[in-house]
């Protein structure tokens, strides 16, 4: 009840910030007018010994006690303007997130620069229930920490919010910076179960619909896939080490495929998508060429690591407005 | 963080925990029973052992026992937890067992914070300016360990944060000076304060047993400070007049219970007059003291108020409420005549003795009476006994048998004040003349530097008051018939028979006696300035400034203005060191100076949420001719920016483009 409150309160806090701020472009220094502060826990435990302190002065007369309870009053109020001040000068960007699939968690890079002549102390960076750090910037040093944010769906996921904080001095307050900056991090659609068999376009133009096999030497073994002929399968192998295993031929590259959109048509959209993103997952695996048929988009054949992103972020985006 | 890591900021955080609280507890090591610092002792050694030798630590059913314990035996020592020393106590405890369970952060900041709360206590039971220094540095010491225990991953290094630490401290002096000047002080306390009854403290102890004590072993504490305004008196004159002593049960003079009415008023003041300031340390006792005899008196405080009791005592009232420092100012005469009338009953009361103590002395005093029966010179008379006799003035008597005075007069000899005075005031009864005791102390010493009498224990003394119906109470001080010097230039400064102590010895080197008394101002300074502010000194002050009569709102509206101020200047003046530090990145820069340009051009300056990739872009298609210069500016710019940059090339290669775009010569390449 209680914590629910002060989401909804630090929620409105913060929404409050982002129109006060607005949009931050991609590397943002700290300044005074954009860093907050507001003690801990400990801070108010502080606060609340040097009010006794007060009381007990104030009953017993005590002009030694006074002078103490007004040094340890003077001394926690510049604690808070250090606080405030180890903010000052980091510079904040966005130093990429690597592309995940939909479930995994999305891990965003936060580069901070210390512009400051002086060390900067215990930053730290936090989204919601995710956080890094507390590291020590010394003056012109850089380090990159990393938020992680769950995933459901594929798609971008943004950052919206985050916060850069430091309780350095002490521990008694806590001063904090929200950035809203344009981080994003692009979410595969998840992969469908290991098992279904490549379906192959009809039109599949320059394929090589079946390999000339038996003439080759063999090689070696690899894993085995779906998709492999059960006549390639290494069975003695397999009762051995009860791992199935696939034979490979010297100078039989396997068969390039076309995976089309509308050979799935018996499931829905996103089922598709997540088939279509397992096969060419392990069109890849295997070192086939392969390409992709969407409804709006075609993406020929290719390999390599550039073209399964091509293809899997078209299959992120598909349907998505962009 | 490693295991490793984690491990020795552990044990760093221990041992400055540990530090901190056995220092926070050490002025208080003196007050406390013996078992409560050797309970944090013993709970400090077991966590390490625990920690280094991998100890068990004490079981849940044992803790509760120690817990229990330890509280049962705070309220059986002091059979309450109410008061200072008492909660004191029951604050170690609580430090020692929280200690042996410290593990998280959280529980080293707790311990932290008791800290600072035990240094506090402390405090309140005064000091002088060393412990304050102590105090001080202590808590600069408390706030590094604050610093150390309150980060998250490895400790700070130390000799830079205790540099922090220190500033920090200096930054907050000015608050807490203004505070502590204009922060409305009380005139009395919130809630009752439990007393602490004279705990063995040195002074007068309100009664006198001649004959029991055979060393009077003077401290050179100070009893009490004196400020004269205009005329000092000469020191033969300064009889301090403290507690009067009427009653006698053949071996101890004590006070009267109770009072015989008021009989101040007729009092006769004559001579000259005196003004001073009385700065006491009251010490739960009533009486205070003044130069006999005076005739005004006020204290600075309104809630205690002086009165003359029917022996001429001043003493505080209310009676109780009296702890710690009292500042109160006397007029006093030099010479006076106080002519009461005695009832019967008074004289009986004045005059009253054991029956068959001390015969020879009682055969003595006859033979005197019949000689001359006349009251005027029998005083003189009397005295002459001991100024005939060689009697002799000594702080390490014999010791005195049943008939104290009879021991005295014709075996001893030997005694100081108390002696003469009970002998005299026994023999004037006797004669069937109303005698008694008075108690107080005799000179003092002029501090020259500060210009204030320091009055010692050593000064104490005691005289004679003898009432005749026409003159009325006499002072007599037969010490003065055997040792003149005594009376003329004060204890300190007589050598009676004074047993050559190693401090006086020293006493007697010049320059370590300008030393001392250099000292006792700054100890005056500390107990009258700084732990004697109060109410009324507030209000002087704020006189001074200009505030008549200010009230507490109007105090606590100055307090509060004045901390806003002093922490504006404090913000305006942390931030001004903080933007001379500010490096800007000179990629940054470069780049900024290139946007400079772009605008000037007509490019719309860089949007917020705008990449400086989507701005280039933006900057191409305006300016289709130099798409090429800002692309490769931008692209340097990125790779200055996010890419590792060692040498700083790539910032370096940025500038000389930025230079040279639109400026008709090409970059020099690298």
């Amino acid at each position: 009840m209680l914590s629910a409150q002060s989401a909804r309160l630090r929620s409105l806090a913060a929404d409050w910030a982002r129109r006060r701020q607005g949009e931050d472009s991609h590397a943002v220094a700290l300044q005074r007018r954009r860093v907050y502060i507001l003690p801990t826990r400990y801070g108010l435990i502080f606060a609340l010994t040097v009010f006794a302190m007060l009381l007990g002065s104030l009953n017993y007369g005590a002009s030694l006690g006074f002078g103490l309870t007004f040094l340890l009053c003077g001394l926690g109020l510049v604690l808070m303007q250090h606080c405030h001040n180890n903010l000052l000068g980091v510079t904040i960007s966005f130093a990429g997130a690597d592309p995940v699939f939909a479930g995994a968690e999305a891990r965003f890079r936060i580069a901070l620069q210390n512009g400051a002549a002086e060390t900067r102390w215990d930053l730290a960076i936090d989204c919601g229930a995710s956080g890094d750090g507390p590291v020590d910037l010394a003056s012109g040093a850089a380090t990159t920490l990393q938020v992680n944010l769950p995933t459901r769906t594929r798609g971008w996921v943004h950052l919206t919010r985050f916060s850069v904080s430091s309780r350095h001095p002490g521990n008694l307050f806590r001063a904090w910076s929200w950035i809203h900056m344009d981080a994003r991090c692009l979410v595969y659609p998840e992969p469908a179960p290991p098992g279904r068999p490549y379906a192959f376009s009809s039109d599949a133009g320059g394929m090589r619909s079946a390999p000339q096999q038996e003439e080759d030497d063999f090689v070696g073994l690899r894993d085995a896939s779906p998709a492999d002929p059960p006549r390639r399968l290494a069975w003695k192998a397999y009762a051995r080490s009860d791992q199935l295993m696939t034979k490979e031929f010297a100078g039989s590259a396997a068969p390039a495929c076309l995976f089309d959109w509308r050979e799935l048509a018996e499931l829905d959209d996103d089922a598709k998508l997540s088939q279509l993103t397992r096969w060419c997952l392990d069109a890849a695996h295997e070192g086939r060429s392969f390409g992709l048929v969407l409804p709006d988009r075609k993406i020929p054949l290719g390999t390599g690591e550039r073209h399964l992103h091509d293809c899997l972020q078209a299959l992120a985006l598909h349907g998505l407005a962009e | 963080m490693s295991a490793l890591t984690r491990n020795t900021t552990g044990m760093s955080r221990l041992i400055w925990t540990a530090g901190i609280c056995i220092g926070a507890s050490l002025p208080h090591w003196t007050t406390l029973p013996i078992w409560a610092p050797a309970l944090l002792l013993l709970c400090i050694g077991w966590r390490f052992a625990a920690r280094i030798a991998r100890l068990p630590l004490p079981g849940r059913k044992l803790m509760w026992l120690v817990t229990f314990g330890a509280f049962g035996a705070v309220f059986f020592e002091f059979r309450t937890i109410n008061g200072l020393v008492p909660g004191t106590a029951l604050l170690v405890v609580m430090v020692s067992l929280k200690f042996l369970e410290a593990r998280s952060q959280r529980d080293h900041m707790l311990l932290t914070v008791i800290a600072y709360f035990l240094v506090f206590a402390s405090l309140l039971a005064g000091g002088g300016p060393l412990k304050g220094l102590y105090l001080f540095v202590f808590v600069w010491i408390t706030t590094l360990g604050l610093l150390q225990v309150g980060r998250h991953g490895s400790l700070l290094p130390n000799v830079p944060t205790a540099r922090l630490a220190g500033r920090m401290l200096v930054q907050s002096l000015p608050l807490m000076i203004v505070l502590f000047l204009l922060f409305p002080r009380l005139p009395g306390p919130l809630w009752a304060i439990p007393g602490a009854p004279g705990s063995g403290s040195t002074g007068l102890s309100g009664e006198m047993s001649p004959g029991d004590i055979t060393d009077l072993g003077l401290s050179d504490e100070i009893a009490f400070r004196v400020e004269f305004m205009g005329q000092t008196p000469a020191a033969s004159e300064l009889y301090w007049r403290g507690p009067v002593l009427p009653l006698f049960d053949g071996r101890t003079w004590t006070r009267l219970r109770g009072s015989r009415g008021t009989v101040s008023d007729t009092i006769e003041y004559l001579g000259q007059t005196s003004e001073y300031r009385v700065m006491l340390e009251t010490e739960g006792r009533n009486w205070v003291f003044a130069i006999d005899m005076p005739q005004t008196w006020t204290t600075g405080d309104r809630r205690q108020s002086i009165r003359m009791n029917s022996e001429y005592q001043l003493n505080v009232f209310p009676p109780g409420a009296n702890q710690g420092r009292l500042t109160y100012t006397v007029t006093s005469h030099s010479r006076y005549r106080a002519a009461e009338t005695l009832t019967d009953s008074e004289i009986e009361l004045f005059t009253r003795l054991p029956s068959s103590s001390n015969p020879r002395t009682r055969e003595l005093v006859e033979r005197i009476v019949e000689d001359d029966p006349d009251v005027r010179t029998l005083v003189e008379r009397a005295l002459g006994v001991f100024r005939q006799s060689d009697f002799f003035y000594t702080l390490t008597p014999p010791p005195l048998g049943v008939h104290t005075a009879d021991d005295f007069i014709f075996e001893t000899k030997e005694g100081f004040c108390e002696h003469y005075a009970s002998a005299f005031a026994i023999m004037m009864r006797m004669a069937g003349l109303p005698a008694r005791v008075v108690t107080g102390y005799q000179g003092g010493e002029l501090n020259s530097i500060g210009d204030y009498y320091v009055i010692r224990q050593s000064d104490a003394h005691a005289w004679t008051e003898v009432w005749t119906p026409e003159d009325g109470w006499l002072r007599v001080d037969p010490v003065s018939a055997v040792a003149p010097e005594r009376i003329a230039l004060g204890s300190s400064r007589s050598s009676i028979a004074r047993p050559a102590t190693v401090a006086t010895r020293l006493g007697r080197l010049p320059w370590l006696r300008q030393a001392a008394l250099a000292w006792d101002v700054v100890n005056t300074f500390w107990d009258d300035r700084i732990v004697g502010y109060g109410p009324r000194l507030q209000r002087l002050l704020l006189e001074r400034l200009g505030f008549e009569r200010p009230d507490w709102r109007e105090l606590l509206a100055l307090t509060v203005i004045s901390t806003a101020v002093l922490m504006v200047a404090l913000t305006i003046y942390l931030g001004l060191k903080v933007r001379e530090t500010i490096v800007p990145d000179p990629a940054a820069r470069s780049f900024a100076s290139f946007m400079r340009k772009l605008g000037k051009l007509e490019v719309e300056p860089m949007q917020p949420g705008e990449s400086p990739t989507a701005y280039a872009r933006r900057a191409a298609e305006r300016l289709p001719d130099d798409a090429e210069s800002i692309r490769s500016i931008t692209a340097t710019y990125l790779a200055a920016r996010y890419e590792p940059d060692p040498g700083g090339s790539a910032s370096s290669r940025l500038r000389d483009l930025v230079r040279s775009f639109r400026s008709g010569y090409a970059p020099a390449s690298t």
